[in-house]
Protein backbone atom coordinates (compact mmCIF):
# COMPACT_ATOMS: atom_id res chain seq x y z
CA UNK A 1 0.00 0.00 0.00
CA UNK A 2 1.22 3.46 -0.87
CA UNK A 3 1.99 5.68 2.12
CA UNK A 4 -0.14 8.82 2.51
CA UNK A 5 2.80 10.90 3.57
CA UNK A 6 6.49 10.47 2.92
CA UNK A 7 9.31 12.67 4.24
CA UNK A 8 12.65 12.23 2.48
CA UNK A 9 15.68 13.89 4.04
CA UNK A 10 13.66 17.04 4.78
CA UNK A 11 15.68 20.08 5.81
CA UNK A 12 14.42 23.42 7.07
CA UNK A 13 16.67 26.34 7.80
CA UNK A 14 15.00 29.61 8.78
CA UNK A 15 16.35 32.90 7.40
CA UNK A 16 17.72 33.67 10.87
CA UNK A 17 19.99 30.64 10.61
CA UNK A 18 18.06 28.28 12.89
CA UNK A 19 18.13 24.74 11.53
CA UNK A 20 14.68 23.45 12.54
CA UNK A 21 14.74 20.13 10.66
CA UNK A 22 17.82 18.07 9.81
CA UNK A 23 17.44 15.19 7.38
CA UNK A 24 14.04 14.04 8.62
CA UNK A 25 12.66 10.90 6.93
CA UNK A 26 9.56 8.89 7.75
CA UNK A 27 6.40 7.46 6.20
CA UNK A 28 2.79 7.53 7.32
CA UNK A 29 0.19 4.96 6.25
CA UNK A 30 -3.59 4.98 6.45
CA UNK A 31 -5.17 4.72 9.88
CA UNK A 32 -1.99 5.41 11.84
CA UNK A 33 -2.18 7.59 14.97
CA UNK A 34 1.24 9.12 15.43
CA UNK A 35 2.38 11.32 18.29
CA UNK A 36 5.34 13.61 17.78
CA UNK A 37 7.08 14.41 21.06
CA UNK A 38 10.09 16.53 21.90
CA UNK A 39 11.06 19.62 23.87
CA UNK A 40 10.05 23.13 22.80
CA UNK A 41 12.09 24.26 19.83
CA UNK A 42 12.82 20.70 18.67
CA UNK A 43 11.01 21.33 15.37
CA UNK A 44 7.61 19.71 16.03
CA UNK A 45 5.57 22.65 14.72
CA UNK A 46 7.87 23.09 11.73
CA UNK A 47 7.50 19.40 10.90
CA UNK A 48 3.72 19.65 10.93
CA UNK A 49 3.61 22.87 8.89
CA UNK A 50 6.02 21.51 6.31
CA UNK A 51 3.39 18.90 5.39
CA UNK A 52 0.86 21.39 3.96
CA UNK A 53 3.49 23.94 2.99
CA UNK A 54 2.49 26.55 5.54
CA UNK A 55 6.25 26.59 5.97
CA UNK A 56 8.24 25.92 2.79
CA UNK A 57 11.11 23.47 3.27
CA UNK A 58 14.67 24.20 2.20
CA UNK A 59 15.81 20.68 1.30
CA UNK A 60 14.64 17.13 0.67
CA UNK A 61 11.07 16.34 -0.35
CA UNK A 62 7.63 15.91 1.16
CA UNK A 63 5.31 13.57 -0.75
CA UNK A 64 1.62 13.85 0.08
CA UNK A 65 -0.54 11.13 -1.44
CA UNK A 66 2.21 10.54 -4.01
CA UNK A 67 2.54 14.19 -5.00
CA UNK A 68 5.49 16.43 -4.29
CA UNK A 69 4.32 19.29 -2.00
CA UNK A 70 7.19 21.74 -2.40
CA UNK A 71 6.67 22.37 -6.12
CA UNK A 72 2.96 23.18 -5.83
CA UNK A 73 1.48 26.63 -6.13
CA UNK A 74 -1.93 28.25 -6.53
CA UNK A 75 -4.77 25.91 -7.38
CA UNK A 76 -2.84 22.66 -7.20
CA UNK A 77 -1.44 23.58 -3.78
CA UNK A 78 -4.97 24.34 -2.56
CA UNK A 79 -6.16 20.99 -3.93
CA UNK A 80 -3.38 19.25 -1.99
CA UNK A 81 -4.12 21.22 1.17
CA UNK A 82 -7.73 20.03 1.08
CA UNK A 83 -6.46 16.52 1.79
CA UNK A 84 -4.91 17.62 5.07
CA UNK A 85 -7.01 18.87 7.97
CA UNK A 86 -5.42 20.80 10.79
CA UNK A 87 -6.27 21.45 14.43
CA UNK A 88 -4.57 24.16 16.48
CA UNK A 89 -3.72 24.80 20.11
CA UNK A 90 -5.66 28.08 20.04
CA UNK A 91 -8.55 26.68 17.95
CA UNK A 92 -8.27 29.62 15.49
CA UNK A 93 -11.99 29.90 14.82
CA UNK A 94 -13.68 33.03 13.47
CA UNK A 95 -15.31 34.01 16.74
CA UNK A 96 -17.88 36.45 15.36
CA UNK A 97 -19.47 33.70 13.25
CA UNK A 98 -21.78 30.85 14.27
CA UNK A 99 -20.49 27.41 15.17
CA UNK A 100 -22.10 26.01 12.02
CA UNK A 101 -20.43 28.63 9.80
CA UNK A 102 -17.08 27.76 11.33
CA UNK A 103 -17.62 24.06 10.62
CA UNK A 104 -18.66 24.84 7.04
CA UNK A 105 -15.37 26.68 6.51
CA UNK A 106 -13.95 23.20 6.05
CA UNK A 107 -15.79 23.02 2.71
CA UNK A 108 -14.38 26.29 1.31
CA UNK A 109 -11.52 24.50 -0.41
CA UNK A 110 -14.00 22.50 -2.51
CA UNK A 111 -16.08 25.47 -3.62
CA UNK A 112 -15.30 27.30 -6.79
CA UNK A 113 -15.77 30.92 -7.83
CA UNK A 114 -18.57 33.04 -6.44
CA UNK A 115 -19.95 30.26 -4.21
CA UNK A 116 -16.66 29.98 -2.40
CA UNK A 117 -16.16 33.72 -2.11
CA UNK A 118 -19.58 34.41 -0.63
CA UNK A 119 -19.82 31.18 1.35
CA UNK A 120 -22.94 29.83 -0.38
CA UNK A 121 -22.83 26.29 1.00
CA UNK A 122 -24.96 23.51 -0.45
CA UNK A 123 -27.79 21.98 1.61
CA UNK A 124 -25.91 18.69 1.56
CA UNK A 125 -22.84 20.31 3.15
CA UNK A 126 -25.06 21.92 5.79
CA UNK A 127 -26.73 18.58 6.62
CA UNK A 128 -23.33 16.95 6.90
CA UNK A 129 -22.00 19.72 9.14
CA UNK A 130 -25.00 19.40 11.45
CA UNK A 131 -24.59 15.63 11.58
CA UNK A 132 -20.91 16.05 12.42
CA UNK A 133 -21.75 18.50 15.20
CA UNK A 134 -24.25 15.94 16.48
CA UNK A 135 -21.56 13.27 16.50
CA UNK A 136 -19.36 15.57 18.58
CA UNK A 137 -22.22 16.38 20.99
CA UNK A 138 -22.34 20.00 19.86
CA UNK A 139 -25.62 20.10 17.94
CA UNK A 140 -27.39 22.37 20.43
CA UNK A 141 -24.67 25.01 19.97
CA UNK A 142 -24.85 25.06 16.15
CA UNK A 143 -26.26 28.58 16.00
CA UNK A 144 -24.29 30.08 18.89
CA UNK A 145 -21.44 32.46 18.31
CA UNK A 146 -18.13 30.61 18.43
CA UNK A 147 -16.88 33.22 20.92
CA UNK A 148 -19.41 32.05 23.53
CA UNK A 149 -18.07 28.49 23.76
CA UNK A 150 -15.67 27.00 26.33
CA UNK A 151 -12.18 25.90 25.34
CA UNK A 152 -13.08 22.24 24.98
CA UNK A 153 -16.15 23.11 22.90
CA UNK A 154 -14.11 25.39 20.66
CA UNK A 155 -11.67 22.58 20.02
CA UNK A 156 -14.57 20.28 19.09
CA UNK A 157 -15.62 22.87 16.51
CA UNK A 158 -12.02 22.84 15.29
CA UNK A 159 -12.20 19.06 14.89
CA UNK A 160 -15.51 19.31 13.02
CA UNK A 161 -14.06 21.92 10.65
CA UNK A 162 -11.07 19.71 9.89
CA UNK A 163 -13.22 16.59 9.36
CA UNK A 164 -15.53 18.55 7.00
CA UNK A 165 -12.57 18.75 4.64
CA UNK A 166 -12.78 14.95 4.23
CA UNK A 167 -9.04 14.80 4.79
CA UNK A 168 -6.76 11.79 4.36
CA UNK A 169 -4.47 13.13 7.02
CA UNK A 170 -5.19 15.14 10.16
CA UNK A 171 -2.51 17.32 11.74
CA UNK A 172 -2.94 18.42 15.36
CA UNK A 173 -0.62 21.06 16.71
CA UNK A 174 -0.74 20.63 20.50
CA UNK A 175 -4.52 20.23 20.49
CA UNK A 176 -4.90 19.92 24.27
CA UNK A 177 -2.20 22.31 25.51
CA UNK A 178 -4.76 25.01 26.46
CA UNK A 179 -7.39 22.66 27.94
CA UNK A 180 -8.22 21.41 31.41
CA UNK A 181 -7.52 17.69 32.07
CA UNK A 182 -11.13 16.63 31.60
CA UNK A 183 -11.68 18.50 28.30
CA UNK A 184 -8.26 17.27 27.17
CA UNK A 185 -9.35 13.67 27.63
CA UNK A 186 -12.63 14.28 25.75
CA UNK A 187 -10.74 15.87 22.87
CA UNK A 188 -8.14 13.09 22.66
CA UNK A 189 -10.90 10.44 22.77
CA UNK A 190 -12.82 12.22 20.02
CA UNK A 191 -9.73 12.69 17.88
CA UNK A 192 -8.84 9.05 18.25
CA UNK A 193 -12.35 7.70 17.58
CA UNK A 194 -13.22 9.99 14.70
CA UNK A 195 -9.98 9.40 12.82
CA UNK A 196 -10.06 5.62 13.38
CA UNK A 197 -13.69 5.43 12.24
CA UNK A 198 -12.93 7.29 9.02
CA UNK A 199 -9.54 5.69 8.52
CA UNK A 200 -7.81 9.06 8.59
CA UNK A 201 -4.14 9.07 9.50
CA UNK A 202 -3.43 11.44 12.37
CA UNK A 203 -0.25 13.20 13.47
CA UNK A 204 -0.40 14.88 16.87
CA UNK A 205 2.24 17.15 18.41
CA UNK A 206 2.18 16.57 22.14
CA UNK A 207 3.89 17.74 25.29
CA UNK A 208 2.13 15.15 27.43
CA UNK A 209 4.10 11.92 27.34
CA UNK A 210 1.41 9.85 29.08
CA UNK A 211 -1.19 10.97 26.52
CA UNK A 212 1.16 10.03 23.69
CA UNK A 213 1.73 6.58 25.21
CA UNK A 214 -1.99 5.97 25.74
CA UNK A 215 -3.39 6.89 22.32
CA UNK A 216 -0.66 6.42 19.73
CA UNK A 217 0.00 3.52 17.45
CA UNK A 218 3.42 5.02 16.88
CA UNK A 219 5.60 7.68 18.47
CA UNK A 220 8.17 9.92 16.81
CA UNK A 221 10.68 11.61 19.10
CA UNK A 222 12.32 14.80 17.87
CA UNK A 223 15.38 16.47 19.36
CA UNK A 224 17.10 19.49 17.81
CA UNK A 225 15.45 18.87 14.46
CA UNK A 226 16.37 15.20 14.19
CA UNK A 227 14.32 12.06 14.67
CA UNK A 228 15.86 10.20 17.60
CA UNK A 229 13.04 7.69 18.03
CA UNK A 230 10.46 6.23 15.68
CA UNK A 231 8.55 3.21 16.88
CA UNK A 232 5.75 1.67 18.90
CA UNK A 233 4.86 3.21 22.29
CA UNK A 234 5.99 0.00 24.05
CA UNK A 235 9.52 0.48 22.76
CA UNK A 236 9.90 3.94 24.24
CA UNK A 237 12.22 3.22 27.17
CA UNK A 238 13.77 5.56 29.72
CA UNK A 239 17.02 5.83 27.79
CA UNK A 240 15.17 7.03 24.68
CA UNK A 241 13.13 9.53 26.67
CA UNK A 242 16.38 10.86 28.07
CA UNK A 243 17.73 11.20 24.56
CA UNK A 244 14.65 13.12 23.39
CA UNK A 245 14.35 15.56 26.28
CA UNK A 246 18.06 15.71 27.13
CA UNK A 247 17.40 14.95 30.79
CA UNK A 248 16.56 11.90 32.83
CA UNK A 249 13.01 10.78 33.45
CA UNK A 250 13.00 12.00 37.08
CA UNK A 251 13.39 15.58 35.85
CA UNK A 252 10.31 15.37 33.64
CA UNK A 253 6.78 16.11 34.67
CA UNK A 254 5.23 13.26 32.77
CA UNK A 255 1.76 14.26 31.70
CA UNK A 256 2.18 17.97 31.12
CA UNK A 257 4.38 21.01 31.14
CA UNK A 258 6.80 21.97 28.45
CA UNK A 259 9.30 23.85 30.59
CA UNK A 260 11.82 21.08 30.70
CA UNK A 261 14.57 22.92 28.86
CA UNK A 262 15.42 25.28 31.71
CA UNK A 263 17.08 22.62 33.81
CA UNK A 264 19.39 21.49 31.08
CA UNK A 265 20.44 25.05 30.32
CA UNK A 266 24.11 25.23 31.41
CA UNK A 267 23.72 28.90 32.35
CA UNK A 268 21.07 27.90 34.90
CA UNK A 269 23.54 25.77 36.87
CA UNK A 270 26.32 28.33 36.89
CA UNK B 1 29.57 39.08 38.77
CA UNK B 2 32.27 41.67 38.06
CA UNK B 3 29.74 43.78 36.18
CA UNK B 4 27.54 43.82 39.26
CA UNK B 5 30.29 45.11 41.54
CA UNK B 6 31.14 47.82 39.06
CA UNK B 7 27.55 48.93 39.04
CA UNK B 8 27.49 49.00 42.85
CA UNK B 9 30.57 51.20 43.00
CA UNK B 10 29.24 53.66 40.47
CA UNK B 11 25.90 53.83 42.32
CA UNK B 12 27.67 54.58 45.59
CA UNK B 13 29.72 57.34 43.96
CA UNK B 14 26.59 58.82 42.50
CA UNK B 15 24.85 58.90 45.87
CA UNK B 16 27.89 60.49 47.54
CA UNK B 17 27.97 63.19 44.89
CA UNK B 18 24.31 63.94 45.44
CA UNK B 19 24.68 64.16 49.22
CA UNK B 20 27.48 66.70 48.84
CA UNK B 21 25.26 69.05 46.93
CA UNK B 22 22.86 71.29 48.86
CA UNK B 23 19.75 70.70 46.72
CA UNK B 24 18.65 67.26 45.69
CA UNK B 25 17.74 67.06 42.00
CA UNK B 26 14.40 65.47 41.19
CA UNK B 27 14.41 65.25 37.40
CA UNK B 28 15.35 62.24 35.30
CA UNK B 29 19.06 61.75 34.78
CA UNK B 30 18.63 61.34 31.04
CA UNK B 31 16.53 64.22 29.83
CA UNK B 32 15.01 64.26 26.38
CA UNK B 33 16.94 67.03 24.59
CA UNK B 34 14.34 67.14 21.85
CA UNK B 35 11.55 68.68 23.95
CA UNK B 36 13.21 72.07 24.78
CA UNK B 37 14.38 72.26 21.16
CA UNK B 38 10.83 71.70 19.95
CA UNK B 39 9.40 74.34 22.29
CA UNK B 40 11.99 76.90 21.20
CA UNK B 41 11.14 76.09 17.58
CA UNK B 42 7.44 76.72 18.21
CA UNK B 43 8.17 80.11 19.79
CA UNK B 44 10.44 81.16 16.90
CA UNK B 45 7.87 80.13 14.29
CA UNK B 46 5.10 81.96 16.15
CA UNK B 47 7.09 85.21 16.20
CA UNK B 48 7.89 84.90 12.49
CA UNK B 49 4.19 84.26 11.69
CA UNK B 50 3.08 87.25 13.73
CA UNK B 51 5.55 89.52 11.96
CA UNK B 52 4.61 88.18 8.54
CA UNK B 53 0.84 88.53 8.95
CA UNK B 54 1.11 91.99 10.54
CA UNK B 55 -1.96 91.41 12.65
CA UNK B 56 -3.50 94.64 13.90
CA UNK B 57 -4.30 93.70 17.49
CA UNK B 58 -5.94 97.05 18.27
CA UNK B 59 -8.39 96.71 15.41
CA UNK B 60 -9.05 93.12 16.45
CA UNK B 61 -9.78 94.21 20.01
CA UNK B 62 -12.14 96.98 18.87
CA UNK B 63 -14.20 94.43 16.91
CA UNK B 64 -14.56 91.94 19.80
CA UNK B 65 -17.95 93.33 20.92
CA UNK B 66 -19.27 92.59 17.40
CA UNK B 67 -18.88 88.86 18.09
CA UNK B 68 -21.50 89.05 20.81
CA UNK B 69 -23.74 91.12 18.56
CA UNK B 70 -23.60 88.62 15.69
CA UNK B 71 -24.38 85.72 18.01
CA UNK B 72 -27.24 87.75 19.48
CA UNK B 73 -28.59 88.25 15.97
CA UNK B 74 -28.19 84.57 15.18
CA UNK B 75 -30.17 83.71 18.30
CA UNK B 76 -33.18 85.52 16.87
CA UNK B 77 -34.24 82.44 14.94
CA UNK B 78 -36.23 83.20 11.83
CA UNK B 79 -38.39 80.30 10.66
CA UNK B 80 -39.72 82.06 7.54
CA UNK B 81 -37.49 80.12 5.13
CA UNK B 82 -38.03 76.72 6.73
CA UNK B 83 -38.88 74.85 3.51
CA UNK B 84 -35.62 75.99 1.91
CA UNK B 85 -33.66 75.05 5.04
CA UNK B 86 -35.31 71.62 5.28
CA UNK B 87 -34.77 70.75 1.64
CA UNK B 88 -31.13 71.82 1.74
CA UNK B 89 -30.57 70.00 5.04
CA UNK B 90 -31.99 66.81 3.53
CA UNK B 91 -29.79 67.37 0.49
CA UNK B 92 -26.73 67.65 2.75
CA UNK B 93 -27.65 64.49 4.64
CA UNK B 94 -28.18 62.67 1.34
CA UNK B 95 -24.78 63.77 0.05
CA UNK B 96 -23.15 62.58 3.29
CA UNK B 97 -24.97 59.22 3.24
CA UNK B 98 -24.31 58.54 -0.44
CA UNK B 99 -20.64 59.43 -0.22
CA UNK B 100 -20.39 57.21 2.85
CA UNK B 101 -21.99 54.25 1.07
CA UNK B 102 -19.82 54.48 -2.04
CA UNK B 103 -16.69 55.00 0.04
CA UNK B 104 -17.61 52.08 2.26
CA UNK B 105 -17.70 49.69 -0.70
CA UNK B 106 -14.57 51.15 -2.29
CA UNK B 107 -12.81 51.24 1.09
CA UNK B 108 -13.45 47.53 1.69
CA UNK B 109 -12.07 46.65 -1.75
CA UNK B 110 -9.00 48.88 -1.48
CA UNK B 111 -8.53 48.06 2.20
CA UNK B 112 -8.37 44.41 1.18
CA UNK B 113 -5.65 45.26 -1.34
CA UNK B 114 -3.80 47.42 1.17
CA UNK B 115 -3.88 44.93 4.05
CA UNK B 116 -0.65 42.97 4.16
CA UNK B 117 -2.26 39.73 5.36
CA UNK B 118 -4.91 39.20 2.68
CA UNK B 119 -3.09 38.66 -0.58
CA UNK B 120 0.43 38.56 0.88
CA UNK B 121 1.83 40.59 -2.02
CA UNK B 122 3.88 43.32 -0.27
CA UNK B 123 4.26 45.42 -3.44
CA UNK B 124 0.48 45.62 -3.89
CA UNK B 125 -0.05 46.73 -0.28
CA UNK B 126 2.67 49.35 -0.40
CA UNK B 127 1.45 50.76 -3.72
CA UNK B 128 -2.19 50.96 -2.56
CA UNK B 129 -1.22 52.45 0.79
CA UNK B 130 0.99 55.14 -0.72
CA UNK B 131 -1.50 56.06 -3.44
CA UNK B 132 -4.23 56.64 -0.85
CA UNK B 133 -1.85 58.47 1.46
CA UNK B 134 -1.39 60.92 -1.40
CA UNK B 135 -5.17 61.26 -1.84
CA UNK B 136 -5.58 61.79 1.90
CA UNK B 137 -2.95 64.51 2.00
CA UNK B 138 -5.12 66.76 -0.16
CA UNK B 139 -7.99 68.14 1.97
CA UNK B 140 -11.64 67.47 1.10
CA UNK B 141 -12.61 71.05 0.06
CA UNK B 142 -9.82 70.99 -2.52
CA UNK B 143 -11.15 67.72 -3.92
CA UNK B 144 -14.65 69.16 -4.07
CA UNK B 145 -13.41 72.26 -5.89
CA UNK B 146 -11.60 70.01 -8.37
CA UNK B 147 -14.77 67.99 -8.86
CA UNK B 148 -16.79 71.18 -9.32
CA UNK B 149 -14.49 72.07 -12.18
CA UNK B 150 -14.80 68.57 -13.65
CA UNK B 151 -18.48 67.81 -13.01
CA UNK B 152 -20.04 71.25 -12.73
CA UNK B 153 -21.92 72.82 -9.81
CA UNK B 154 -24.27 70.71 -7.74
CA UNK B 155 -24.46 67.79 -5.36
CA UNK B 156 -22.68 65.35 -7.76
CA UNK B 157 -19.43 67.23 -7.21
CA UNK B 158 -20.02 67.13 -3.46
CA UNK B 159 -20.55 63.35 -3.47
CA UNK B 160 -17.53 62.73 -5.72
CA UNK B 161 -15.22 65.05 -3.79
CA UNK B 162 -16.21 63.60 -0.42
CA UNK B 163 -15.82 60.08 -1.80
CA UNK B 164 -12.18 60.62 -2.73
CA UNK B 165 -11.14 61.61 0.75
CA UNK B 166 -13.44 59.20 2.57
CA UNK B 167 -12.31 56.24 0.46
CA UNK B 168 -8.70 57.13 1.21
CA UNK B 169 -9.52 57.30 4.91
CA UNK B 170 -11.43 54.01 4.88
CA UNK B 171 -8.69 52.24 2.93
CA UNK B 172 -6.23 52.99 5.68
CA UNK B 173 -8.49 52.28 8.62
CA UNK B 174 -10.04 49.12 7.15
CA UNK B 175 -6.60 47.80 6.19
CA UNK B 176 -5.59 48.26 9.81
CA UNK B 177 -8.69 46.41 10.99
CA UNK B 178 -8.02 43.55 8.57
CA UNK B 179 -4.43 43.33 9.69
CA UNK B 180 -5.51 43.05 13.31
CA UNK B 181 -7.09 39.64 12.56
CA UNK B 182 -4.73 37.00 14.01
CA UNK B 183 -2.52 35.31 11.42
CA UNK B 184 -3.39 31.94 12.98
CA UNK B 185 -7.06 32.39 12.06
CA UNK B 186 -6.10 33.02 8.45
CA UNK B 187 -3.72 30.05 8.58
CA UNK B 188 -6.59 27.86 9.78
CA UNK B 189 -8.58 28.69 6.64
CA UNK B 190 -5.57 28.43 4.38
CA UNK B 191 -5.15 24.78 5.34
CA UNK B 192 -8.68 24.01 4.18
CA UNK B 193 -7.49 24.87 0.67
CA UNK B 194 -9.66 28.00 0.47
CA UNK B 195 -8.62 30.76 -1.93
CA UNK B 196 -7.51 34.22 -0.84
CA UNK B 197 -10.82 35.92 -1.70
CA UNK B 198 -12.77 33.15 0.01
CA UNK B 199 -10.71 33.59 3.19
CA UNK B 200 -11.20 37.34 3.05
CA UNK B 201 -14.98 37.23 2.63
CA UNK B 202 -15.62 34.34 5.04
CA UNK B 203 -13.20 35.08 7.85
CA UNK B 204 -11.45 38.44 7.69
CA UNK B 205 -14.47 40.57 6.77
CA UNK B 206 -16.91 39.11 9.33
CA UNK B 207 -14.27 39.40 12.05
CA UNK B 208 -13.62 43.05 11.19
CA UNK B 209 -17.29 44.00 10.77
CA UNK B 210 -17.80 45.69 14.14
CA UNK B 211 -14.73 47.84 13.55
CA UNK B 212 -15.99 48.78 10.10
CA UNK B 213 -19.29 49.93 11.58
CA UNK B 214 -17.45 52.03 14.16
CA UNK B 215 -15.31 53.69 11.50
CA UNK B 216 -18.37 54.37 9.33
CA UNK B 217 -20.23 56.06 12.16
CA UNK B 218 -17.29 58.28 12.88
CA UNK B 219 -16.92 59.12 9.23
CA UNK B 220 -20.63 59.84 8.63
CA UNK B 221 -20.43 62.47 11.32
CA UNK B 222 -17.30 64.02 9.77
CA UNK B 223 -18.78 63.86 6.28
CA UNK B 224 -21.92 65.62 7.42
CA UNK B 225 -20.00 68.51 8.97
CA UNK B 226 -17.66 68.70 5.98
CA UNK B 227 -20.65 68.68 3.69
CA UNK B 228 -21.91 71.79 5.46
CA UNK B 229 -18.65 73.53 4.60
CA UNK B 230 -18.73 72.22 1.03
CA UNK B 231 -22.02 73.97 0.34
CA UNK B 232 -20.14 77.22 0.75
CA UNK B 233 -17.83 76.41 -2.16
CA UNK B 234 -20.84 75.58 -4.34
CA UNK B 235 -21.58 71.91 -3.86
CA UNK B 236 -25.16 72.52 -2.75
CA UNK B 237 -26.77 71.72 0.57
CA UNK B 238 -27.19 73.58 3.81
CA UNK B 239 -23.77 75.24 3.62
CA UNK B 240 -24.99 77.22 0.67
CA UNK B 241 -27.97 78.48 2.66
CA UNK B 242 -25.75 79.42 5.62
CA UNK B 243 -23.20 81.35 3.58
CA UNK B 244 -25.90 83.00 1.46
CA UNK B 245 -27.96 84.23 4.41
CA UNK B 246 -24.86 85.39 6.29
CA UNK B 247 -23.75 87.42 3.29
CA UNK B 248 -27.25 88.92 3.04
CA UNK B 249 -27.20 89.76 6.80
CA UNK B 250 -30.16 87.39 7.22
CA UNK B 251 -28.89 86.19 10.58
CA UNK B 252 -32.19 84.63 11.68
CA UNK B 253 -32.24 82.08 8.84
CA UNK B 254 -28.52 81.33 9.26
CA UNK B 255 -29.11 80.76 12.97
CA UNK B 256 -31.80 78.15 12.33
CA UNK B 257 -29.59 76.39 9.75
CA UNK B 258 -26.55 76.34 12.05
CA UNK B 259 -28.65 75.01 14.92
CA UNK B 260 -30.01 72.22 12.73
CA UNK B 261 -26.50 71.27 11.56
CA UNK B 262 -25.47 70.99 15.18
CA UNK B 263 -28.52 68.90 16.12
CA UNK B 264 -28.10 66.47 13.22
CA UNK B 265 -24.37 65.99 13.89
CA UNK B 266 -25.13 65.34 17.54
CA UNK B 267 -27.92 62.88 16.67
CA UNK B 268 -25.62 60.95 14.31
CA UNK B 269 -23.00 60.65 17.02
CA UNK B 270 -25.47 59.40 19.64
CA UNK B 271 -26.97 56.95 17.16
CA UNK B 272 -23.65 55.33 16.34
CA UNK B 273 -22.62 55.09 19.97
CA UNK B 274 -25.77 52.98 20.44
CA UNK B 275 -25.20 50.91 17.30
CA UNK B 276 -21.60 50.18 18.25
CA UNK B 277 -22.71 48.85 21.63
CA UNK B 278 -25.09 46.45 19.91
CA UNK B 279 -22.30 45.10 17.73
CA UNK B 280 -19.88 44.08 20.46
Amino acid sequence: MQPILKFEQVEKRYPNGVQALKGVSFEVSEGEFISVIGPSGSGKSTLLRAINRLIPITGGSVLLDGQEVSGQRGGSLRALRRKVGMIFQNYNLVYSLSVLQNVLHGRLGYMKGVKGIFGLYSEEDKREALALLGELGMEQFSYNRAADLSGGQKQRVGIARAIMQKPKLLLCDEPIASLDPSSAKTIMDLLHDMTQRRNIACIVNLHQLDVALKYSTRIIGLARGEIVFDGAPEDLDDATIEKIYGTSRENLMIGGGGTLDDKTDPAYCA
Amino acid sequence: MSQNTNECISLREERARRENRARIPVKCAQRNRFIPGFLIGVVVLSVISLLYLQIDWLKLASRVPDIGEVFWELAHLDFANMDLIWSSLIETISIAVLSLLYSLLLGIVFGMLAARNVFRIPVLSVLTQSFFTFLRAVPTPVWVLLMLVCLGMGPEAGVAGLCVHTTAFFTKSFAQSFESIPDETIEALEVTGAGRLGIFCNAVLPAALSQIVAWSGMRLETNFSECAILGMVGAGGIGYVISNSLQGYDYGTAGVAILLVFLVAYAIERMFVKIKKKFN
